[in-house]
């Protein structure tokens, strides 16, 4: 598997703040990517690090085999970048603004047209193509902002916290563009994000961020099975449940409340099947089932000893998710 | 091959302000208002009045490439404003993470400024001929004019993009604007001829590169001596690349 991106102890230090803070790793190609962590973490650091938009403190990266530091404008060319604040323009319409990165881009004047046509239908935007930006909902501005970076077909493609300020419709719609782009292009993506759910319904593998560094990377799945498994609590009017549970050979976890058995187990979806068949067998009626799957939050919390949502980071997204909000408004103004 | 990529960034980025003035042409005419207003207001007042020294040519006819300057400056000078709020919007992150090089990025908006400040040009050119102003109107005097406003705009334009990325806030670059308006114009001969100051004052306009637009604008438009454009156009050449070199060196400063 080739590598799209590798990054080596890549340092930003600004006066007094050491925003990223060393951290090395690397995205395959085809490979959507996530950094995970609150605000303030260096996410969005990274990313403008990676899009030479800043010059790192020190360290090595490398964006598609070319020596982003050496090199920059190549980097430029063969990737796309959403930010994290609306960057289309209000002022005019929707096929002007993809029409202008075209151009940046240096696109053929013979190929521009069948791009942007193709770009637009792609996200669904071709009969809005000749309004005004500025009447264009939230989400409709977020896919245009995703067809102005596709137009290049990029290789590589950046997106900063990409459903921030979405309402969940929109967001859902963008996660599915998200993996259609990868399963259709093979294109390699690297996201950021503060939201669990994403990170986890997204992305191949994540890596963990806080004050500058890289705490774990890792697969959902794996990163979620390090804080433990399943657990399944079992419901039931029968007295002897408890010891029918031990009797068959399930680990269960002390403190229940009555009537209730929490056990512990792995792939908690296929263990119900097989246990509800067990108690039957053993003649115990089951009231209820219901499994707890760890989530990333668990994972955050044992890596870096805070909950994602605590102290400064809900604070500060949400105030990131109101000035997202405001931008919105600013342009449909 | 790079060259050509050079310069279609740089019309690519004029092109983008053009299209916003084409959906929206109030603002252009909105910014005739002003200039007009002096015309009219101003310019026939002090005709009246004769206080002005303006040797063997009517009031207005020497007001009015003043206020041909004038008007583009209005524009150029709050530039920045506009690439501040871009800014704050995101859009120069995005312009900035592709190929486009910065200094092509600057010296096109400073370029569509330039363009605007066109546009009130002709508007106030029309004005002054409705009101029987007379001016020598050749197509060598009219586009000489237009090419001294395009660099006019552009000077001023990318003085207040390179002041933008020190100041790096709206409220700063509006405080800074009006600042630096009141004596631009003022303290040049758009309204007056710079005979008439005390010396202290002679000094300032006589640097201010904006006497030397309207000097040239009324070589061209007025008074048909030719003899001075040389100079006027060398030292407006020369400021505005120093300018734009400034505005292109600092504007990835704004950004942080």
């Amino acid at each position: 598997m080739t590598e799209a991106i590798v990054v080596e102890n890549l340092v930003k230090v600004y006066p007094g703040v050491r925003a990223v803070d060393g951290i090395s790793f690397s995205i395959a190609e085809r490979e959507i990517f996530g950094l995970l962590g609150p605000n303030g973490a260096g996410k969005t650091t990274t990313i403008r690090i990676l899009l030479t938009l800043i010059k790192p403190t020190s360290g090595k990266l490398s964006v598609l085999g070319v020596d982003a530091l050496a090199y920059p404008e190549k980097v430029r060319q063969l990737a796309g970048y959403v930010p994290q604040d609306v960057s289309v323009d209000g002022e005019i319409t929707g096929y002007e603004n993809i029409l202008i990165y075209a151009k940046l881009y240096g696109m053929p004047a013979d190929q521009r047209k069948k791009r942007i046509k193709e770009v637009l239908e792609y996200l669904g935007l071709e009969d809005r193509a000749n309004s005004m930006v500025n009447t264009f909902s939230g989400g409709m501005m977020r896919r245009l902002e995703l067809a102005q970076s596709l137009v290049n077909r990029p290789r590589m493609l950046f997106l900063d916290e990409p459903s921030i300020g979405l309402d969940p419709n929109a967001r859902g719609a963008i996660w599915a563009l998200v993996r259609k782009l990868r399963d259709e292009f093979g294109t390699t993506i690297l996201i950021t994000t503060h939201d669990m759910v994403e990170a986890d319904a997204l992305c191949d593998r994540i890596g963990i961020m806080d004050r500058g560094r890289l705490a774990v990377i890792g697969k959902p799945g794996e990163l979620k099975s390090t804080v433990g498994g399943d657990i399944l609590s079992v419901c039931s009017q029968a007295a002897n449940l408890p010891a029918v549970v031990k009797e068959l050979g399930y680990s269960t976890i002390a403190g229940s409340a009555n009537g209730t058995v929490d056990l512990l187990c792995t792939n908690g979806e296929v263990v119900i099947p097989r246990l509800l068949e067990d108690l039957k067998a053993r003649g115990v009626e089951t009231a209820s089932v219901s499994l707890k799957k760890p989530t990333l939050d668990d994972v955050f919390l044992k890596y870096t000893g805070a909950r994602i949502g605590e102290g400064e980071g809900e604070g500060g997204s949400w105030k990131q998710a109101r000035r997202t909000r405001r931008t919105f408004r600013k342009l449909t103004r | 091959m790079k060259v050509k990529r050079y310069l279609s960034s740089v019309f690519v980025i004029a092109e983008l302000e053009l299209r916003k003035i084409r959906h929206d042409q109030s603002q252009i005419w909105l910014r005739v208002v002003q200039p007009a207003l002096w015309l009219t207001v101003f310019g026939v007042t002090f005709s009246a009045i004769r206080s002005i020294p303006t040797g063997d040519y009517t009031y207005l006819q020497f007001m009015t490439p003043g206020i041909l300057a004038q008007s583009v400056i209005f524009v150029a000078v709050f530039y920045g404003v506009v690439v501040v709020w871009e800014r704050d919007m995101g859009l120069l992150n995005k312009l900035l993470s592709t190929p486009t090089p910065q200094s092509a990025i600057v010296i096109g908006k400073s370029l569509a400024a330039g363009v605007r400040g066109l546009f009130q040009a002709a508007a106030i050119v029309v004005l002054a001929m409705i009101m029987r102003v007379d001016l020598i109107l050749t197509p060598v005097s009219i586009l000489g004019v237009f090419a001294i406003i395009l660099l006019c705009g552009m000077c001023f334009s990318s003085m207040s993009i390179a002041l933008a990325s020190v100041l790096r806030n709206r409220e700063r670059m509006m405080g800074i604007g009006q600042a630096i308006m009141m004596p631009l114009f003022f303290a040049s001969n758009a309204i007056y001829p710079i005979s008439i100051m005390p010396g202290w004052l002679r000094v300032i306009a006589v640097g201010n590169p904006l006497s030397y637009v309207v000097d040239a604008t009324r070589s061209l438009l007025v008074t048909g001596n030719l003899s001075s454009i040389g100079i006027d156009m060398a030292v407006i050449c020369v400021t505005t690349g120093i300018l734009v070199a400034l505005a292109s060196l600092g504007f990835r400063k704004i950004l942080s």
